[in-house]
């Protein structure tokens, strides 16, 4: 076994750069060091063995299981490029690195897109502007934006709406943390302290504590997306994605059919393509399969739950699927988590009742349940977005 | 092959544990690499006893950390031993040491209790394997704290100073993702995702570690495990419980299994109430065809 850290031969090292290039544009987050690991490993199997080479990449350049899929892809799209050179990694030029076909993680294709229904452009440079204090919006037309339903608005009253999400968000995030600040007395005795403390004293006299400092609440939305649901989803989401800095974590998915994770895609400077994805997963067809969707995010990503996260599910509840189904999801959601709050928009008509099935099914499962129709509405959520 | 990944594959065989290639694979470069070696995969796969072979495999001892929420960093890396420095400083009471000397004097090697991070950079022979065990059962505070000792396997105690390991230890961590762990851990480690055996590999398992089970019941009992994975379960169960349930079949003197056996020791399998409920119902509707039926 050597790990001597002999110059490996040039066009490898090439070759392995232009593969991590391929990873990168396929949604693998690859490091300088893993590739020189990769290289590094490659002189330690054999070379002309496919399975060696493929087990050992694997292991060193992905780093959980679901980039398996999107690593087996660019595996076979790197050997298959260079198969009719033989057998051997030693003749690897450099491939292309052609961004996958419509995968999820690939850059967008370019293009412009029309500021149809909803720009959030630049929506975090506008929340840093927190000119004016509000505790409600200053003048009285923002007051009435306050209670006004997001789907009333016309559209290009939209923009201002957006902003006024932000600024408001902005706010509250800034109260949010400042309330969390530990100032208990008790928590455990510090006992390395205390002895340091009581040295010249000779018995401990006087104890030191410490609290334990409280975990930060993680975020997991699930999004309906569907026909009119789509509106308030972008809403909510701009609202939390401004107050994001008080969440250990937020996760997002949208769902109308089939459940997508939109977490990476809403990161940073993609948010405005993020949202047009959004809104191509819009789905007027056939209603919702809640049900189906939440055992997805059971199955596939449970394991971002634990009791410190709290789900939001923002739906009108009208579920195509069995009521029993999304009954044993909701449980199953509950189980895990550590608060489950379901916003419906509807309820911000005084006269609607939750009397669909999939949403009578699931209402004794919920912590919370509360409309997200209005900016107001949004603020009072703010509220419940502690575990205690 | 490269012949080490062979070797490896022998001598893991040959303590007891059924392999494959890519458990191989990623064992021998944790091994030449020196790299902490990541293992993520449903419970009961058989990721903790990774680690156990490997120490086996490299003649060397195996010092095992196993996280839980609130596990802190003074907990897994030293401690002092508190009692014994109250005792010191209440018999130094009436001397007249100065306040520096009682400090360096409880503040030393022997009131120093080694904790499972320190007893790895510091072992008394071989670099050992330290087994860092449902890392994603602790906090992110003490997965930042791990990221930082394993990538210069250094410490720092304020009174002792700076303890660095002679010789890396080979770490193994696991995670059954009850939490997702941070990617700067995830990409400093190799990774290996361990999934449910195949039935092949399943067979092998049974047959080698339930001394005295015949051919029929393990295909059988596999085959049964096979199909329980399908369905809907909120505990699936594992290998170590397709263990658990042959060993008792075997001292039950069973030498197939039926649906009244079954019914019996599901127990062994499942350990959710709605998980035998729902497994006994299909059961009393399907028989036990459906779930020894050969999948095609």
């Amino acid at each position: 076994m050597s790990t001597a850290a002999s110059a490996p031969p040039r066009d490898l090292a090439a070759a392995m750069l232009s593969f991590g290039q391929l990873l990168r544009a396929n949604g693998l987050a690859v490091t300088v060091s893993e590739l020189m690991d990769a290289v590094r490993a490659l002189e330690l199997v054999d070379l002309f063995d496919r399975d060696d080479v493929y087990l050992s990449l694997k292991s060193v350049l992905t780093a959980r299981q679901e980039e398996a899929g999107a690593f087996d892809r660019c595996f076979d799209q790197f050997w298959t490029f260079r198969s009719g050179e033989g057998q051997g990694l030693d003749g690897l030029a450099g491939p292309s690195t052609s961004a996958p076909r419509g995968d999820e993680h690939g850059e967008p294709p370019g293009g412009g897109e029309s500021r149809a229904s909803l720009s959030l452009e630049g929506w975090e440079a506008e929340a840093e502007d927190e000119g004016d204090p509000l505790e409600v919006p200053g003048t009285s037309a923002q007051e009435v934006l306050v209670d006004q339903d997001f789907s009333t608005f016309p559209a290009e009253q939209l923009d201002e709406v957006a902003r006024l999400t932000v600024l408001i968000a902005k706010r509250l995030a800034r109260r949010l943390s400042r309330r969390r600040r530990p100032v208990r007395r008790g928590g455990t005795v510090d006992l390395r302290r205390s002895i340091r403390a009581n040295l010249m004293k000779g018995e401990i006299i006087e104890l030191r504590r410490r609290s334990r400092r409280r975990k930060k609440v993680r975020l997991v939305l699930l999004c309906d997306v569907s026909g009119s649901m789509d509106l308030y989803s972008r809403f909510l989401l701009q609202f939390l994605y401004a107050l994001q800095n008080v969440f250990g974590r937020v996760e997002t998915f949208t769902f109308a059919t089939r459940l997508t994770r939109v977490t990476e895609a809403l990161k940073g400077a993609s948010y405005k393509m993020a949202l047009k994805r959004l809104a191509d997963v819009r789905d007027f067809s056939g209603g919702t399969r809640i049900g189906e969707c939440l055992r997805d995010f059971n199955r596939e990503w449970g394991h971002l739950l634990d009791r410190q996260s709290i789900v939001i599910l923002l739906s009108d509840g009208w579920d195509t699927g069995e009521p029993d189904d999304l009954a044993a999801e909701m449980l199953a959601l509950k189980r895990r988590a550590g608060r489950v709050i379901w916003l419906n928009p509807l309820l911000g008509n005084p006269s609607y009742e939750p009397l669909t099935r999939g949403m009578a099914a699931a209402l004794p499962l919920v912590d919370r349940f509360a409309a997200a129709h209005n900016l107001s509405s949004l603020r009072d959520l703010a509220r419940h977005l502690t575990l205690r | 092959m490269r012949e080490q990944i062979k070797e490896i594959q022998d001598l893991m065989e040959k303590a007891d544990y059924v392999t494959d290639r890519a458990i191989a694979t990623s064992v021998h470069l944790a091994m030449s690499l020196r790299k902490p070696l990541l293992i993520e995969g449903h419970a009961g796969v058989g990721k903790t006893e990774i680690a156990k072979v490997m120490a086996r495999v490299l003649n060397t001892s195996l010092i095992r950390l196993q996280c839980y929420e609130g596990l802190d960093a003074n907990q897994t890396l030293y401690e002092w031993n508190y009692p014994k420095q109250l005792l010191h400083i209440k018999l130094e009471e009436s001397t007249s040491h100065t306040l520096e000397h009682k400090e360096a004097a409880i503040f030393s090697e022997p009131f120093l209790i080694r904790r499972p991070l320190l007893q790895a950079l510091t072992p008394n022979g071989a670099a050992p394997v330290l087994l860092i065990d449902e890392v994603d059962r602790g906090d992110e505070e003490l997965e930042a704290f791990l990221l930082e000792v394993l990538s210069d396997f250094q410490v720092t105690i304020p009174e002792l100073g700076t303890i660095k390991a002679k010789e890396p230890p080979y770490v193994i961590l696991t995670s059954n993702r009850i939490r997702e762990l941070s990617d700067a851990l995830r990409r400093r480690c190799l990774y290996l995702w361990v999934d449910f055996p195949g039935y092949d590999k399943e067979v092998r398992i049974v047959t080698r570690k339930v001394p005295g089970i015949n051919q029929r019941l393990a295909s059988e009992i596999t085959r049964f495990m096979e199909t329980l994975r399908t369905v809907r379960l909120a505990k699936v169960p594992g290998v170590a419980e397709t263990l658990d349930w042959a060993q008792a079949l075997v001292s039950l003197h069973a030498d197939h299994l039926d649906a009244a056996l079954v019914a019996e020791t599901l127990g062994c399998v499942l350990k959710d109430p709605d998980d035998i409920k729902r497994v006994r119902r299909q059961l009393e509707s399907d028989g036990m065809k459906r779930f020894l039926a050969v999948e095609a």
